[in-house]
């Protein structure tokens, strides 16, 4: 049966590779196997018969009503222009000195956080709002598309995103199943707020460094990333615009942020809140019609159904696989490697790695994750520091030319005068960045683990 | 007909999308009422979950019909319209119907069977939870998320075949 499992999960890929939407291919794909093993009498046709059990499973989570109410906060947001008028004020306020610029998208990438979870949304978005702008500036079109793309997917992995949402409701399950299968049956937990709080250290990092590397670049060659023109009045503002278009975006994200991490809310009912509060601030922006209204509802609606239906596809192809042993010969091959623990990891994230290439964050999150996570945490791995390892490993993928789909996504919005080695060329300094951030976590998994510890005691 | 049968992913998605609106004043109220008035129920709670559910379940069709149900798209978007339809009339055919015939087969016996959620007249597991009938209710969405995407689906697969057809026609 190990064929059979291993070919399941290269037909999948193939299938996915046709561009039928994934959640369907997934299931598809998996029914098909299990179909033709039932016609051979080599799968048991009564795994099937739990589909229902796991599909109200899907719609009983808790965890998870955290997705629609950050999916929701993350458009209103969106609507009421909040990255334009975050970028244009930041950009006013740095943008005198050379490289001020390619801060500002710095840090509006930071605080976009709570974005779709969809890597080519947050990246479309950057490169339509700041990339004209910076060529027209003079930046050097390496420097700037590089700046974006890594900006762009820098909010998957600072709380509160998305994806941080999902990785930690799918460990949180692994972790659990991982101490149940060493006969620990009152297993320690990992919650989504562990998780947002493992992330946020290592999330700032790279921020910090990142910064450090735009401020190199500034001073070594400042034709690359040149100031404005003295003639462009429109480039001085008052403080008091900055702090108004900063301020309401800054405390809102502060109090969704602020409240999981003290342990006061939930994620969900911080999520809750921090949509009410994007409401009330679209309103106040005088940005909120019943028209706007009515796309926000709509967009979450149809957000929240594409990642549930990945997330059903993803459970009935687990339940064939498993059908199939699939667990099995994957435990095996993970604890059969030379190297033990690390070397299993180090080949779970180059998997991930090139998995990244052609899947999306919240594929790889449901369909693999729930595979290799409760062999590697039972091998003794902390949940929390793989989960952060993943994260930032998918983002360092997504960056990767010459299948990154942070660069698809970019080539597709950039002008034609940009080429696409231009892109390349830029994004190398960002995953260079990438690999010591995976570098430094490896040698010190405390810059990880340490605040979940501080703040839930765990 | 097409355009008609369109519009019933439309309506549905376009009504449970005020679910989400409700979400988030539920989700509010219950936070307010907990922390300002010590007022908590169980049901209060229960009652965001459920319209989450309801909202990916009955918005699935919807979101098909928009195309939004994420693809790989490394060769999908290089491709013709006329491949794109083929990719789409086989995959309808061939993965996402055997999906939807499974789940409506597995889940109706679960719903509606002598033992299913509406005979056992089904509430919450937790006391002061959603009444009778709001998990039945809730799980016979289970086959009307199956049921539209199989009409979304056909209104898809005729689509992709006229697409297929008219370029035939043309050469």
């Amino acid at each position: 049966m190990t064929f059979a499992a291993l070919g399941l999960f290269l037909a999948a890929i193939v299938v996915l590779m046709t561009g039928f939407p994934v959640a369907f291919a997934l299931a598809g794909t998996a029914l098909l196997f299990a179909f033709g093993g039932i016609a051979l009498g080599v799968f048991d046709a009564t795994f099937l018969t739990s589909m229902p059990n796991r599909l109200f499973g899907i719609m009983n989570n808790d965890t998870l009503v955290a997705v629609p109410l950050f999916v929701f906060m993350g458009i209103t947001l969106e609507r009421a222009r909040i990255a334009e008028s975050l970028l244009d004020s930041l950009s006013k306020l740095f943008g005198q000195r050379s490289g001020g610029l390619g801060i500002a998208v710095l840090i509006v990438g930071m605080l976009l956080a709570a974005s779709t979870g969809i890597v080519g949304a947050t990246v479309v978005t950057m490169g339509l709002l700041s990339l004209p702008t910076m060529i027209k500036r003079g930046y050097s079109p390496a420097v700037a598309t590089g700046t974006i793309c890594a900006s762009g997917t820098l909010g998957q992995i600072i709380p509160p995103s998305i994806v941080l949402v999902l990785l930690g409701d799918v460990l949180s399950s692994a972790y659990q199943q991982a101490q149940l299968a060493q006969g620990n049956f009152s297993p320690k937990t990992v919650s989504v707020g562990d998780l947002f709080a493992g992330a946020l250290l290592p999330g700032l990092a790279l921020v910090g460094l990142y910064l450090i590397w735009l401020l190199f670049v500034a001073w070594r060659d400042p034709a690359a990333m040149p100031p404005p023109a003295p003639s462009d009045s429109k480039a001085r503002v008052s403080a008091g615009e900055i702090l108004r278009a900063l301020l309401a975006p800054l405390l809102l994200i502060g109090a969704v942020l602020g409240a999981i991490l003290s342990g006061k809310a939930t994620p969900t009912e911080a999520a809750g809140v921090g949509a009410a509060g994007a409401l009330i601030l679209a309103m106040l922006r005088g940005a909120l019609t019943l028209e706007t209204l009515r796309d926000i509802m709509q967009r979450t609606t149809r957000v929240t159904s594409m990642v549930f239906m990945i997330l059903i596809g993803a459970s009935v192809f687990a339940l064939v696989f498993r059908g199939y042993d699939g667990d099995v010969v994957v435990h095996d091959m993970l604890t059969q490697l030379p190297g033990g623990v690390v070397g299993a990891f180090i080949v779970v994230m180059l998997i991930m790695f090139v998995l990244g290439f052609v899947l999306d964050f919240i594929e790889i999150t449901f369909v693999v994750v729930p595979i290799v996570g409760p062999v590697l945490l039972a091998m003794g791995l902390d949940p929390i520091w793989l989960g952060v390892m993943i994260a930032i490993n998918l983002q360092t993928s997504f960056l990767t030319p010459p299948f990154g789909f942070a660069l698809f996504y970019l080539r597709g919005v950039a002008p034609d005068s940009i080429r696409t080695t231009d892109i390349y060329r830029g994004v190398m300094p960002f995953i260079a960045i990438q690999l010591l951030m995976l570098g430094i976590l490896a040698a010190f998994p405390a810059l990880a683990t340490w605040l979940p510890g501080v703040i839930y005691g765990s | 007909m097409l355009a008609r049968l369109d519009r019933i992913s439309d309506f549905v998605g376009r009504c449970v999308a005020w679910l989400t609106l409700l979400m988030v004043v539920n989700t509010v109220f219950v936070i307010v009422g907990r922390d300002l008035f010590g007022f908590g129920r169980i049901w209060m709670q229960e009652l965001t979950t459920w319209m989450h559910a309801a909202v990916f379940l009955l918005g699935a069709a919807y979101t098909l019909r928009h195309d939004e149900h994420v693809r790989v798209d490394v060769f999908y978007g290089r491709l013709s319209h006329v491949r794109k339809a083929w990719v789409d009339l086989i995959g309808t055919l061939v993965l996402l119907a055997p999906v939807c015939i499974v789940i409506l087969l597995q889940s109706w016996d679960y719903v509606f069977g002598p033992r299913g959620s509406w005979a056992s007249v089904e509430t919450s597991s937790q006391a002061g939870g959603l009444p009778f009938p709001a998990y039945p209710l809730l799980k016979s969405f289970m086959l009307l998320m199956p049921a539209l995407l199989l009409l979304q689906g056909a209104v898809n697969a005729a689509r992709a075949w006229s697409t297929i057809r008219n370029k035939d026609a043309a050469t």
